[in-house]
């Protein structure tokens, strides 16, 4: 199947093996993710811990704790269904175990929404902090990889297999701080936001742009800049063709002629709600000045003549198009 | 271009409400059966459930939805989880007023429970057995939580910021409550919020296996309560901006104050039992209101009829409430409705808002017993009259995700 699997993974020098095996496998790799973010505060938390929140995009966290319970169902008794794994056939499963883990009794909320769920974490992160909710949210995306959610692609022709284009699925997790006071040396702001949606289908994107125009011409303006303040695009290229098409005419519309730096990531780690937050975290560190994210633009993008990223980019946009027509675009800046 | 989040200019107001439940398939159905203090949990026909150890859930009869047309879509692709959706959604838009098929730029935010699962669990039975993959596709449409919500989208061309919660038994609760921040902070002038879930069988193995659910029907704060009786159904409620309602001429049931989520960062599945976490949750909605407690004249509360819930859950309100909770009625619609699960939080808020609207507070179906461990006004028998200024809506969730949505009398 097509997916993109955190093979090395291991939560050894990071979670007790007792603690590890009681969680299930998104759980894991979202507390290594999220033990990896709140690292850069050391020792000295800076906020409560009642005060910090949790925000978390999945696809399909649950699947196959899910898939589990139902074998047993189906194939033994449902009087052996497993106790045990139940809570974590629940998609905020991974977000929760993380809160019991590092004690965090803040807002704790997980988003599904298929492609668009990570940015989505970010996106509603900024709006509780805004909101005084929480003093500091880890904004996450956890996917894990199953045969029931590739079979399910598959047969819609969506991935990628020998001469047919389409996604890989990813696998992983990731996770951001963000804070209203986050010290002295913030990574980077994050400047604007906005969603919009293109009804179609739960399996399908929309005939047209528009949503995703939307969303990032929204974004853009609530972030008190203009289109041409754009340094780079994180492309939301996913390998299907379909997807390519409604880029390519969303960002004409956004950006007119002008043509700022893109960078193509699924290709790295696949498409779903974990890899929405991988690219938002290659966007942050990019505003950041941490690096330049010198991958070529996908083809689409690269043929319409947007080139690679070679200096240090100040503002960045990245987007997010989910089956069904949901949109959404963020925008972080240099701070 | 809006203000970038201009908070707290906007009054958010339910001004429809749609509800598919066990009681009945409408919102009118529901409430006059609620507050009659009958009981929708009955024998489980969705599947065989001889193999399990209960045998009862609050089933909906789907027999009499109105189910709006997607266009282009064959209804065998439509889940039943969405189907509750879009009746919910269809109810409610009629009742606020809302006739058109144009394009609405509003927010659509849902909590996302099982989804399609029912349907797929045919699929993943064959498929575990050995069966075909190429078989299934209509019955894997809906696998995505969020497969509801953009059936709604579709149906009623909702092209606003859309969003689907899922903290479990709270999904819903927090989904009206940002749908009313969305209207408050100028993102959309209406939102259709609410949730929907439909029954399965991984629910019911898995309460089942955490022997949490009871052989009889629920019975909330009760003595003698042994689980909860799952449910399925939904609710979806319009909020929107207050001024768009006024100048449309739209009456409210009420007006969302505010909303309060928090984790009690304790276990998966069990409460912190001593209501602390809790009572920070009750105490965020309330600060996030702007109203303090000697406002509250109701709660709605979460009262699944566990051993472990019901207690944590009215040890929060002593906290907060002190001796004042013994004269404040607190009422579960769980006894009445079941246990929806992704969509109990949107069906509480929607009792909420009604009993507010109609001065009448409904009952606790299967209470009779009063626990020491419980010590509050469960509302026996049927639903009394009481005028309500402002109601809290309370829901506990998997993880220890617990939300409360504040509703006042809209003015």
């Amino acid at each position: 199947m097509p997916v993109a699997v955190c093979r090395d993974f291991s939560t050894a020098n990071v979670l007790p093996p007792l603690v590890a095996r009681r969680l299930d496998r998104p759980s894991r790799l979202l507390a290594v993710a999220a033990r990896e973010a709140l690292a850069a505060f050391g020792d000295q938390f800076p906020w409560e811990r009642e005060r910090v929140g949790i925000t978390a995009g999945t696809w399909n966290a649950g699947t196959s704790a899910l898939l589990e319970v139902l074998r047993t169902v189906f194939l033994a008794s449902p009087d052996e269904a497993p106790p045990a794994q139940f809570p974590s056939t629940v998609a905020n499963a991974p977000a929760s175990q993380l809160g019991i883990l590092e004690k965090l009794g803040g807002p704790n909320i997980t988003f599904a929404e298929k492609q668009v769920g990570g940015l989505r974490a970010i996106a509603e992160a900024g709006r509780m902090l805004l909101a005084r909710r929480a003093d500091a949210v880890l904004a996450c995306g956890a996917d894990e990889a199953d045969w029931l959610n590739a079979e399910g692609y598959l047969r819609l022709g969506a991935l990628r297999t020998d001469g047919h284009p389409g996604m890989v699925l990813c696998e992983g997790a990731a996770a951001l701080v963000l804070a209203r006071d986050p010290g002295s040396q913030p990574l980077a702001a994050l400047a604007g936001w906005a969603s919009a949606a293109t009804p179609a289908p739960p399996y399908k994107y929309p005939d047209g742009p528009s949503s995703v125009v939307q969303a990032c011409t929204t974004a853009i303006a609530r972030a008190g800049i203009t289109p041409r303040d754009i340094d780079l695009v994180v492309s939301m290229a996913n390998g299907i063709p379909a997807l390519d098409e409604l880029e390519l005419t969303a960002l004409a519309q956004v950006l007119g002629p002008y043509r700022p730096a893109a960078v193509g990531a699924s290709e790295r780690f696949g498409e779903g709600a974990a890899a929405g937050t991988l690219r938002a975290l290659i966007a942050a560190l990019a505003a950041g000045g941490a690096t330049t994210p010198a991958w070529d633009p996908p083809p689409h993008l690269a043929g319409a003549g947007f080139p690679t990223a070679t200096g240090r980019a100040r503002t960045v946009l990245v987007a997010a198009l989910a089956g069904g027509g949901s949109a959404l675009a963020l925008v972080f800046t240099a701070v | 271009m809006p203000p970038l989040y201009s908070r707290r200019m906007r009054e958010a107001w339910i001004t429809g409400i749609g509800l598919v439940t066990a009681l009945g398939p409408d919102r009118e159905t529901t409430w006059r059966r609620l507050v009659a203090g009958e009981s929708g949990i009955g024998p489980l026909t969705l599947f065989d459930p001889s193999e399990f150890r209960t045998s009862i859930a609050a089933q909906v009869d789907v027999s009499g939805l109105a189910i709006p047309l997607l266009q282009g879509l064959p209804i065998r692709h439509t889940s039943r989880a969405s189907r509750f959706a879009l009746a919910a959604a269809a109810e409610a838009m009629r009742d606020a007023g809302f006739q058109t098929v144009e394009a609405h730029p509003w927010a659509l935010v849902l909590g996302g429970g099982t989804a399609g699962l029912f349907e797929a669990e045919a699929f993943v039975a064959r498929r575990l057995r050995g069966g075909p993959l190429v078989r299934g596709l209509g019955e894997l449409v809906e696998v995505p939580q969020d497969a509801p919500t953009d059936r709604i989208a579709q149906a009623f061309n909702v092209t606003g910021p859309r969003i689907t919660v899922t903290t479990a038994c709270s999904s819903s609760t927090i989904a009206v409550g940002l749908a009313a921040e969305l209207v408050c902070d100028g993102e959309a002038p209406v939102a259709l919020a609410g949730g929907t879930d439909a029954l399965c069988r991984l629910t019911y193995a898995g309460f089942n296996s955490l022997h949490a659910v009871d052989t009889e029907p629920a019975k909330p704060y009760d003595r003698r309560r042994k689980g909860l009786s799952l449910g399925e159904g939904a609710a979806v409620l319009v909020v929107e901006d207050a001024s768009h309602a006024r100048a449309r001429g739209a009456r409210p049931y009420a007006r969302v104050l505010g909303y309060g989520v928090t984790n009690d960062a304790f276990h998966m599945t069990q409460p912190e039992p001593s209501g602390a976490a809790w009572e920070r949750t009750v105490r965020a909605a309330l600060v996030d209101a702007g109203v303090s407690e000697t406002d509250v004249d109701y709660i709605n509360g979460h009262g699944t009829a566990t051993e472990q819930n019901d207690p944590a859950e009215c040890a929060a309100y002593r906290r907060v409430f002190g001796g004042r909770l013994a004269d404040l009625p607190v009422s579960s619609v769980k006894g009445a409705v079941g246990h929806c699960l992704c969509a109990a939080g949107a069906i509480e808020a929607a009792a909420t808002a009604l009993a507010i609207a109609r001065a009448i507070v409904p009952p606790t179906s299967g209470f009779a017993e009063a626990d020491p461990a419980c010590p509050v006004d469960a509302v026996p028998d049927k639903g009394r009259s009481g005028d309500i200024r402002v109601a809290l809506s309370s829901s506990f969730a998997f993880g220890g995700n617990s939300a409360v949505l504040v509703l006042g009398r809209a003015t």
